[in-house]
C-alpha cells in the first residue's frame, strides 16, 4: 500500500452509472473493479432501517399534523377542544396576501445569504488556519470556537445585547474612548444597524460548528498529494481549488445548505434584538414574521400554513443548489 | 440508565392500562369526600415565577395537607415560558396541573377558549366584591368567574428629590402639575448633566405610557355589540396622547425606541467602580429626575452600600421619594397594574381537591402572609398587611384606581406583534396623533376578536 | 526557510487574535459572573473582576434543581450522542459503500428533512409524546434529539466512510483478522475525525436545546439543563433579574461540553493519511 493515490472522498463508481442494483464502489478510482453483490441486495436496506425508523417516529405524526393544520381553522379555542373546520387554502391566502411578507421575504433572503456565506468564508479560513498552526495554537483555537458554541444563547444573546448597549455598552465606551462621539449613539435603532449587528451575532455563534466540521473533513485530505502538487508547481490557491475544495465538497456542501436554511428563520437572535429595542415591524425576518403570525397570536393553523410555506421557500431557494449535491451523487 | 429505562417500562405499562381503562375516572365534585381517601392523592399548583416565598408555598402544603390529607405538589414555571406550557399541558386530562398561576394579561385568553373551570358559586365565598375588580374582570366571561386575583403590584412614580428641590419644583397635585414639573426640570437642569430627563419614559414604554390615556378617561379598546374595537383615535384617548408627546418632545431624552426594563439605573447616582487601588473611577450615571416603575422597584433605587460584604442599593429618604400618579381631579390617576390570577385547569381531574386549595389561598391567613412578602393581596380587606411605609401606601394608593389591558381575547397578539411598542415608539415624531391613532385602530382592531 | 517560520509565526498570530475574539463574550459572561448586579448596571465597564466573589456560583450551586438538571441531561445528551452515531454510521455505511434503489430518494430525503421548519410543531410533538406515555421520560426527549441529528451525522460521517478505502480492511482480512476486527482496528479510527466532529455536533444540540425540552419535560424534576437555566431569566415578576447568576448558572452549564470536547479533541486531527494509508 504504497499507493500515492489520494484518498478520494467520492461516490463515484468505478464502472460507469449503468443498470440498477447493488454495487460496491471503489474509493480510489480505476484502482479496482466493481465488487458487485458483494455483501447482496438487502444489506444497504437494512443499514438504512433505523435511520428512517426514527425520523418516521420522532416526525412523522407533528409533520403529517402540521400539514393537516395548515388547511384548518386552529386556534386556541381548537387547542381547548372544539373541533377545528376545514378551511382549505384560506390560511394561505391570508399569508400570501400579507402586505408585509413579500418585504419580510426579500430582507430574510438577503440577511440569510450575507450571513451565511460570511460564516462559511471565516469558518472554512479558521478550518485551514488550524492546519497551518501547531497543535498548541490549534486547540487554543479549537477551545475558543467550542466555548463560544457551549455558551448558552440566553447568556451569549444577554452578553451581546450588553456590548451593544446604547448607555452603557462595551461598544460606545470603546468607540467614545477612541475620540468618536458615540456616546448614547442607539445600534438598534436604525434597521440597517440592527441587522449588521444581529449579522455579526449570527456568524459569531454560527461560524464554531461550520470551522470544526469543515476542519474535519480536511484531516481527509492526504498531506502527500498537496506536497505532490506543490512540486509539480501548483500554487497555494490552485492546491485549494482544486485539490482541497473537491475534497471536501461533501462537508463543506452540507455546511453550506444548514448556514442557508438555519440563517432564512433565524429567531431567537432577531427576537431578543427586538425586545432590547429597534421597532419590530421594521426589523421583522421570516422567523419572528411567523412567529407573531401565528404562534404568538395563538393561532397554529397559520403558524403551520406558515411552516409549509417556509419549507416550499426554502426548497426553492435551494433548489438549484440541492440538485447540484444530487448530481454529484449519481 | 438503569432508572430511564425503568422509567420507560413503567410509562409504557402505564400507557397501555389507561389505554385499556377507558374513559378517566373522575371524582364526583361538591361532596367533600373524607380525609382518609385522600391520602393517596396528589394534585399540581403551578406557581409563576419565584415570586411566592418558599415560606408560603410551604404553609399552603401543610394547610393542604391537614385539610384534606391530600399532597399537593407545587411547581414553578418560568414566567417567558408559561404560555407555551398552559397551551400545551392545560388541555390534556392526563397531564394537566389542577391549579394554575398566570398574568393579569394572560388570564382573558385562556379564559375566553374555555381553559378554567366556572368557579362562580364559591365566588363569594372566596372574597366576592373585596377581590381586587380590574384582575376579577380579565377572568371573567359573560358574568360568569373563572380566574380570580392572586396578588398585585402596581405602578408608581419615584422621583429625585434633590433635584425635585434644585429645580424649585413642589410635588404635584394634578396630572396636569406633574406634566409642568417634568418639563421645567428638564428645561433648568439643575446640575448641567448632559442628555438630562426631569421624566425619563422609553418611546416604546407603553405600559407606562398609557397611564395618560387612562387618566384622560381613554381607553385602549371597548367592547361594542359584543365585538372588541380599538379605541385610540378616541378624542379622550388622542387627548393622553397629545400629553404623552409633549412629555417624548419636552421632558424625556429617551431614545424613541428606548423600552428599557431598568429604568431604576437613571435615577441613581453612580455606580462606584473601584479600580484595583480602590480608586473610583466611574463616572455619574444619574440622568433622570423622575421615572414611573412597578413598586417592587425600591429594591434597585438608592445609595450604594455595602452591606455584609455586597454592594447594594439603600433607599435614602432625604434624597430619593415615592408619589403616585395623580391624575386630572387630583386622586391617583388608573395606572396599569402588574400580578397574577388564579384559576382551576378545567380538564383536572380533581376538582373537588382543587377547589379545596383555592380555598386555603383566599383565606384571611393566608392573604396576609402574601402581603407580608409585599405581594398586594387580592383581597382589599387585607391590604393593611402591606404595611405602611411609603411604598405599601403608594402601592395601595396606585392599585386602588388601577386597569388592565383590555379583557379581549386577541389582546395576546397584539402585545406579541408588539403593536403597541410600535405605535408609542411613532408617537414623539408625529405630526398628526388623530391620524396616527386611526392607522393603528385599523391595524388592531382585527386582532382583538377571537379568530 | 525563514520565510516560513515568518509565515508560521504570523498565522499563528491571526490565530490567537482570533481566538480571542470569538472567547471574548465568553470571558464577558464569566467575568459578570463574579460580579455582583450593581457592577453590571454601571455605565463604565468592568474589565476585571476586582472585588469580585463567588457568591453567585455558591448560590447557583446550592439551588436544588442543578444536580437533577445536570442528570438528566447528561442522560438524554450522552444517549443522544450515542444512538445518533449509531444509526448515522449505519446509514452512512449504506450510502457510501452501496449503489441500491432507493438511495437517491434516501439522500434527497435527509436533505428535505433539515429544512423542515418547527414553527408550530410543539403542539403536536406535545400531543405525541403524551399519547405515547413518553412525556417527562429521558428516552422520549433522546429520540426525538437523535432524530434531529441523525441527518446531518450521516453526511458527515459518509464522506469518511467512503475515505477509508475497502482494501485496507482486506487486507487486513487476509492478515488473519475477522471482519469485526479489522472493522475495528483500520476503519474504525479512521473514522475518528468525521465521529468526533458530528458527536460534538450532536452533543451541543442536545445539551442546548430548549423549546422542546420545555414541552416534553413538564416535571420540575425532569428538567434539563437548559430548562434549569432559564428559571434564572426573568425569575420574578417583583424582583430584577440577577444577571450574575445567570450568568454563573451559564457558565457551569458550558462546562461539561468542555471536558466532552477535552476529552475527544484527540482524535478530531488524527487524519486518514496521518498514519494507516502509508503504510
Amino acid at each position: 500500500m504504497s499507493a500515492p493515490q489520494p484518498v478520494i472522498v467520492t461516490d463515484e463508481p468505478a464502472t460507469g452509472s449503468g443498470s440498477g442494483g447493488p454495487r460496491a464502489e471503489s474509493p480510489a478510482p480505476a484502482a479496482l473493479p466493481a465488487r458487485a453483490k458483494r455483501r447482496g441486495r438487502r444489506v444497504p436496506l437494512l443499514l438504512i432501517v433505523p435511520t428512517l425508523a426514527l425520523l418516521v417516529v420522532a416526525l412523522g405524526y407533528p409533520v403529517c399534523w402540521q400539514l393537516a393544520t395548515s388547511f384548518k381553522h386552529f386556534g386556541m379555542l381548537q387547542q381547548f377542544g372544539q373541533p377545528p373546520e376545514w378551511v382549505g387554502l384560506d390560511n394561505y391566502k391570508a399569508i400570501v396576501t400579507d402586505p408585509d411578507l413579500w418585504a419580510v421575504v426579500a430582507r430574510s433572503i438577503a440577511f440569510c445569504l450575507v450571513s451565511a456565506l460570511t460564516t462559511v468564508a471565516i469558518g472554512g479560513g479558521l478550518a485551514l488556519l488550524m492546519q497551518a498552526v501547531g497543535r498548541v495554537t490549534r486547540i487554543i483555537l479549537q477551545l475558543a470556537l467550542l466555548l463560544a458554541w457551549a455558551m448558552p444563547v440566553v447568556a451569549s444573546m444577554t452578553v451581546w445585547v450588553w456590548l451593544v448597549d446604547w448607555r452603557r455598552g462595551l461598544l460606545n465606551w470603546l468607540l467614545v474612548r477612541l475620540g468618536v462621539d458615540a456616546e448614547g449613539h442607539n445600534w438598534l435603532a436604525e434597521p440597517l444597524s440592527f441587522f449588521v449587528v444581529a449579522a455579526v451575532i449570527v456568524v459569531w455563534m454560527s461560524v464554531p460548528f461550520v470551522a470544526l466540521s469543515i476542519y474535519a473533513g480536511l484531516t481527509q485530505v492526504s498531506t502527500e498529494v498537496l506536497e505532490a502538487a506543490q512540486i509539480d508547481g501548483a500554487g497555494g490557491w490552485q492546491r485549494l481549488r482544486y485539490i482541497i475544495v473537491p475534497l471536501i465538497a461533501p462537508v463543506l456542501s452540507i455546511v453550506l445548505l444548514l448556514q442557508l436554511i438555519w440563517d432564512l428563520r433565524v429567531f431567537t437572535q432577531i427576537k431578543i434584538l427586538q425586545d432590547a429595542g429597534g421597532v419590530a415591524n421594521e426589523t421583522d425576518l421570516l422567523g419572528t414574521f411567523v412567529y407573531r403570525l401565528g404562534t404568538g397570536a395563538g393561532d397554529f393553523g397559520t403558524a403551520s400554513a406558515v411552516s409549509v410555506f417556509m419549507l416550499a421557500l426554502t426548497v426553492a431557494l435551494s433548489w438549484y443548489y440541492v440538485r447540484s449535491i444530487m448530481k454529484e451523487e449519481s | 440508565m438503569k432508572k430511564t429505562l425503568g422509567l420507560a417500562v413503567a410509562t409504557t405499562t402505564a400507557l397501555l392500562l389507561t389505554a385499556c381503562g377507558g374513559g378517566g375516572t373522575t371524582a364526583s365534585p361538591g361532596a367533600s369526600p373524607s380525609k382518609a381517601d385522600n391520602s393517596k392523592r396528589t394534585i399540581t399548583l403551578w406557581l409563576a415565577g419565584s415570586d411566592t416565598p418558599q415560606e408560603l408555598r410551604t404553609y399552603l402544603q401543610d394547610t393542604f395537607k391537614t385539610k384534606t390529607g391530600a399532597t399537593l405538589k407545587i411547581e414553578e414555571q418560568a414566567w417567558p415560558d408559561l404560555v407555551t406550557k398552559l397551551t400545551t399541558a392545560l388541555p390534556d386530562p392526563k397531564n394537566t396541573p389542577d391549579v394554575v398561576e398566570l398574568g393579569n394579561t394572560q388570564s382573558p385568553t385562556f379564559t375566553n377558549v374555555g381553559a378554567f373551570s366556572d368557579i362562580s358559586d364559591m365566588y363569594d365565598e372566596l372574597g366576592g366584591s373585596k377581590l381586587l375588580p380590574s384582575f376579577v374582570d380579565a377572568g371573567s366571561v359573560d358574568g360568569k368567574k373563572y380566574a380570580l386575583p392572586y396578588y398585585f403590584g402596581s405602578r408608581y412614580m419615584f422621583a429625585r428629590a434633590d433635584l425635585w428641590k434644585e429645580a424649585g419644583v413642589a410635588t404635584p397635585k394634578t396630572l396636569d402639575e406633574f406634566n409642568t414639573a417634568v418639563k421645567t426640570i428638564t428645561a433648568k437642569n439643575p446640575r448641567n448633566i448632559k442628555n438630562f430627563s426631569g421624566f425619563f419614559i422609553g418611546g416604546q414604554d407603553w405600559r407606562n405610557g398609557i397611564s395618560w390615556i387612562f387618566a384622560n378617561g381613554g381607553d385602549l379598546a371597548k367592547k361594542e355589540n359584543g365585538q372588541w374595537v380599538s379605541t385610540l383615535s378616541d378624542p379622550n384617548t388622542v387627548k393622553g396622547l397629545q400629553q404623552l408627546q409633549d412629555l417624548y418632545r419636552n421632558a424625556s431624552k429617551a431614545p424613541a425606541d428606548a423600552k428599557d426594563v431598568t429604568p431604576w439605573l437613571y435615577v441613581n447616582d453612580s455606580d462606584e467602580i473601584l479600580d484595583d487601588k480602590q480608586q473610583v473611577t466611574g463616572k455619574t450615571s444619574l440622568a433622570a429626575a423622575t421615572i414611573m416603575a412597578p413598586g417592587w422597584a425600591h429594591w434597585s433605587i438608592g445609595d450604594l452600600k455595602t452591606k455584609d460584604g455586597k454592594k447594594v442599593r439603600e433607599w435614602n429618604p432625604a434624597k430619593f421619594t415615592a408619589f403616585v400618579l395623580p391624575g386630572n381631579d387630583g386622586k391617583p390617576a388608573p395606572v396599569f397594574a402588574g400580578g397574577s390570577n388564579i384559576a382551576i385547569s378545567k380538564a383536572s381531574q380533581n376538582q373537588d381537591l382543587a377547589r379545596e386549595l383555592m380555598k386555603i389561598i383566599f383565606s384571611g391567613d393566608y392573604q396576609q402572609k402574601l402581603g407580608g412578602a409585599g405581594l398586594g393581596p387580592a383581597n382589599s380587606d387585607y391590604v393593611s398587611s402591606l404595611g405602611s411605609d411609603e411604598f405599601a401606601k403608594a402601592l395601595i394608593a396606585s392599585a386602588s384606581n388601577s386597569k388592565l389591558t383590555p379583557a379581549a381575547p386577541g389582546w395576546a397578539a397584539v402585545e406579541s406583534a408588539q403593536v403597541m411598542e410600535e405605535f408609542f415608539g411613532k408617537i414623539r415624531d408625529a405630526a398628526d396623533l388623530t391620524a396616527l391613532a386611526k392607522a393603528y385602530d385599523a391595524k388592531i382592531t382585527p386582532m382583538l376578536n377571537m379568530k | 526557510m525563514r520565510a516560513k517560520t515568518v509565515r508560521t509565526g504570523l498565522l499563528t498570530a491571526l490565530a490567537i487574535v482570533l481566538a480571542l475574539a470569538w472567547a471574548f463574550p465568553v470571558y464577558w459572561m464569566v467575568n459578570s459572573s463574579l460580579l455582583p448586579n450593581v457592577a453590571l448596571q454601571s455605565t463604565t465597564p468592568t474589565f476585571l473582576p476586582f472585588g469580585g466573589s463567588f457568591d453567585n456560583f455558591r448560590a447557583v450551586i446550592s439551588d436544588p434543581g442543578f444536580l437533577s438538571a445536570i442528570g438528566i441531561s447528561l442522560a438524554v445528551t450522552l444517549t443522544t450522542v450515542a444512538a445518533a452515531l449509531f444509526i448515522a454510521f449505519l446509514g452512512a455505511l449504506a450510502i457510501s459503500r452501496f449503489r441500491f434503489r432507493g438511495r437517491r430518494s434516501f439522500i434527497l430525503a435527509l436533505l428535505l428533512i433539515q429544512m423542515l421548519p418547527a414553527e408550530g410543531l410543539f403542539i403536536a410533538q406535545y400531543k405525541m409524546m403524551s399519547s405515547l406515555g413518553l412525556l417527562n421520560n429521558v428516552i422520549g426527549l433522546a429520540i426525538l434529539y437523535t432524530a434531529a441529528v441523525v441527518p446531518f451525522t450521516v453526511w458527515m460521517l459518509r464522506g469518511f466512510v467512503a475515505g477509508v478505502p475497502v482494501e485496507l480492511e482486506e487486507a487486513a482480512m487476509v492478515d488473519g483478522l475477522s471482519r469485526t476486527q479489522a472493522f475495528l482496528r483500520i476503519t474504525f479510527p479512521l473514522l475518528a475525525p468525521g465521529l468526533v466532529a458530528s458527536g460534538v455536533y450532536a452533543f451541543l444540540q442536545a445539551w442546548n436545546e430548549f423549546t422542546v425540552a420545555l414541552v416534553v419535560m413538564t416535571e420540575q424534576q425532569a428538567r434539563t439543563l437548559p430548562l434549569w437555566l432559564r428559571g434564572f431569566v426573568q425569575a420574578s415578576a417583583t424582583r430584577e433579574t440577577d444577571w450574575g447568576q445567570v450568568m454563573a448558572a451559564s457558565t457551569l452549564v458550558a462546562v461539561p461540553v468542555i471536558i466532552f470536547f477535552l476529552v475527544v479533541q484527540g482524535r478530531m486531527s488524527s487524519g486518514l493519511v496521518g498514519g494507516a494509508v502509508k503504510g
